[in-house]
């Protein structure tokens, strides 16, 4: 079964004055975002932004209360199954049969979205070979590894004629090394298949590679665009002093308003490099080390939303919950 | 793989149309899904160890056991209920008792595919509801057949010749009684979030519908109905009457041993009316979840 984009110029998704309230919590707010072809999208934003909402209205999932959604030029709601062809998709919680083997997790895939039998076998062996899972095929997926069972999934979205790959923070829950990994092996399957990628994170670090970056949070867009335009935007420059002593630090505080101590080191946001220069030259005496950072995304979302993109209390309550899901 | 063969993949235009979902298509998801069910169950060791010693249990010590007691002697005459052992009569009822087992059990599926997220995989594909849902009653219907048919190797031993016409016509009932019950299970399933209550309500469901359908004693069909009645305290006649096991049940036994207790058109009709009713409850449930 394959798929045609009505149109390959237009936007692969378009997501226009998007609305969902779950009782009195409202999860989207109008929200409106364009995914053009061929493009890695990143939706950034906490825990509790709208992002997921915002993904199972893509993935016909869940109806939006107001507003439409099309996938390559199908409206998810008045042609979910066309849509759904267009798709591929790999959800935040994991999705896969642990008790069938690797091989006929994909096969079930191949045979739902009616992938013939011939060009399924040859997308399968050449997926395994890309997620570097040939050599488990006929392994039962309950002993694979987290990282290993999300790359599975990622090929899985895949056996069908996928144009779009929605990926639902699809790298939580697996260690720093494999999180990196995980990026190489998307970028690479965007590449191979000529693919639009729509993911969402909220590890900040992580969307620096994407094409665009759209910030959401409470369930409303606070700002799209290409990560560098972002930072010279809204991003700041900070300067990291290592004070001498207490009295040093006091002192630099005083100086600079909404300068501010994190991890022992003394940050003082600021705007021009003739700033730096003149930090340096007048505080000099009281300070043991300095350093200065170009604008990052996390400044950008401090600037945007006046938080952290990561509430510690959050990662903390998150990490449990999910430890229990774990185990099941 | 190198360059070439992605785009040897990627290229095949006869494939890259766009297509409504076809027959084809359906048929292959339909496949796809009933063959899931079968491989997960007989992965599954512990129900397929209760699928063999549940009929050894039943038909070895109980029907053994019984078997002596199944006649009466009244002033010195001796008389048998039915005109069969016991070992005969119970024999279907156990094929049937495998299956109501195994067909209830199997929609354990359901909840499983929800807690552990495969849900979502397959509402994300293209096939429509009913459709997934008929494979999923379908691989519970085929894994509870098998079940039945395990039975089926103690012919012998319950002294119950087995023929090719018997096989047919045992099968279809099979088939009608299991596609039924696994299409309950998804309804309990629907309604209940853990394992746990699962294996409870599945038990709370399936003996008691079991004990009453006329399977391990038979409602002397010489005696008239207010007969019965005196034999029998008139709850139970009733309960009997009610159940649609009870039809199944004599069904089977119709067919394997020769023996009615009711009208043979019975167990058909209602078995044929169970399976529609139960698929429509169960894909109303479905369509929800």
């Amino acid at each position: 079964m394959s798929f045609e984009v009505r149109d390959a110029r237009e936007s692969m998704v378009v997501v226009s004055e998007v609305s969902k309230r779950y009782g009195r919590t409202v999860a989207l707010d109008g929200v409106s975002l364009e995914v053009a072809h061929g493009e890695r999208y990143a939706l950034l934003g906490p825990n509790g932004a709208g992002k997921t909402t915002l993904i199972h209205i893509i993935c016909t999932i869940h109806p939006a209360d107001s507003g439409t959604v099309t996938v390559g030029g199908w409206e998810v709601h008045k042609q979910p199954r066309r849509a759904r062809q267009a798709l591929g998709v790999v959800f935040q919680e994991p999705s896969l049969d642990t008790r069938l083997t690797v091989a006929e997790n994909l096969e079930f895939h191949g045979q739902v979205f009616g992938v013939p039998r011939q060009l399924r076998r040859r997308r399968i062996n050449d997926l395994l070979e890309l997620v570097e899972l040939a050599d488990r095929r006929d392994k039962l997926v309950s002993s694979l590894s987290k990282g290993m069972q999300r790359r599975l999934e990622i090929a899985r979205a895949l056996v069908h004629d996928a144009r779009v790959l929605v990926l639902d923070e699809p790298t939580v829950g697996l260690d720093a090394q494999t999180r990196a990994r995980m990026w190489d092996y998307i970028a690479e399957v965007q590449r191979r298949h000529e693919l639009t990628v729509l993911v969402t994170t909220h590890y900040i670090e992580e969307v620096d590679d994407c094409d665009k970056v759209c910030i959401i949070d409470h369930g409303k867009v606070l700002a799209v665009d290409t990560p560098a335009a972002l930072k010279s935007a809204h991003g700041r420059t900070l300067v990291k002093v290592t004070a001498r002593d207490e009295a040093a630090a006091g002192k630099l505080l005083e100086t600079y308003p909404g300068s501010s101590v994190t991890a022992g080191q003394v940050v003082l946001p600021v705007d021009s490099t003739a700033a730096v220069t003149e930090i340096l030259r007048t505080h000099s005496d009281e300070m043991e080390a300095m350093t200065v950072e170009s604008p990052t995304l996390e400044s950008v979302f401090l600037s945007l939303t006046g938080r952290a993109i990561r509430d510690p209390s959050v990662e903390a309550e998150q990490g449990g919950r999910r430890g229990v899901r774990g185990r099941g | 793989m190198d360059v070439a063969d992605v785009e040897a993949t990627r290229a095949a235009p006869e494939l890259r149309r766009a297509e409504v979902p076809t027959l084809t298509a359906w048929s292959s998801g339909l496949a796809a899904i009933w063959l899931r069910e079968i491989r997960r169950s007989l992965r599954d060791r512990g129900q397929f160890i209760g699928g063999v010693s549940r009929p050894l249990l039943w038909v070895i010590i109980l029907g053994v056991g019984l078997n002596p007691y199944f006649r009466g002697e009244i002033y010195g005459e001796v008389r048998f209920v039915v005109p069969y052992t016991y070992l005969q009569y119970i024999f279907p009822a156990v094929i049937a008792l495998n299956i109501m087992y195994t067909s209830v059990q199997s929609a354990v599926s359901v909840i499983w595919d929800r807690e552990f997220g495969f849900l979502r995989e397959v509402l994300v594909s293209p096939l429509p509801r009913w459709l997934v849902l008929l494979g999923k009653v379908l691989g519970g219907t085929t894994v509870a057949m098998i079940h039945g048919a395990i039975v089926l190797a103690l012919a012998r031993f319950a002294n119950v010749p087995i023929t090719l016409t018997k096989l047919v016509g045992g099968v279809g009932v099979m088939f009608l009684l299991a596609f039924s019950l696994t299409c309950v299970g998804v309804v309990i399933a629907n309604r209940l979030r853990s394992f746990e209550g699962f294996g409870v309500f599945s038990n709370a469901v399936i003996l008691p519908l079991y004990f009453t359908s006329a399977s391990i004693f038979p409602l002397d069909p010489a005696l008239t109905r207010a007969q019965t009645r005196v034999v029998y305290p008139e709850w139970l006649v009733t309960v009997v009457e009610w159940n649609p096991i009870t039809y199944a049940v004599d069904s089977l036994r119709g067919i394997f041993i020769g023996f009615n207790q009711f009208d043979p058109r019975y167990g058909p009709i209602v078995l044929a009316a169970a399976a529609v009713v139960f698929f429509a409850l169960a894909l109303r449930d479905f369509r929800r979840a």
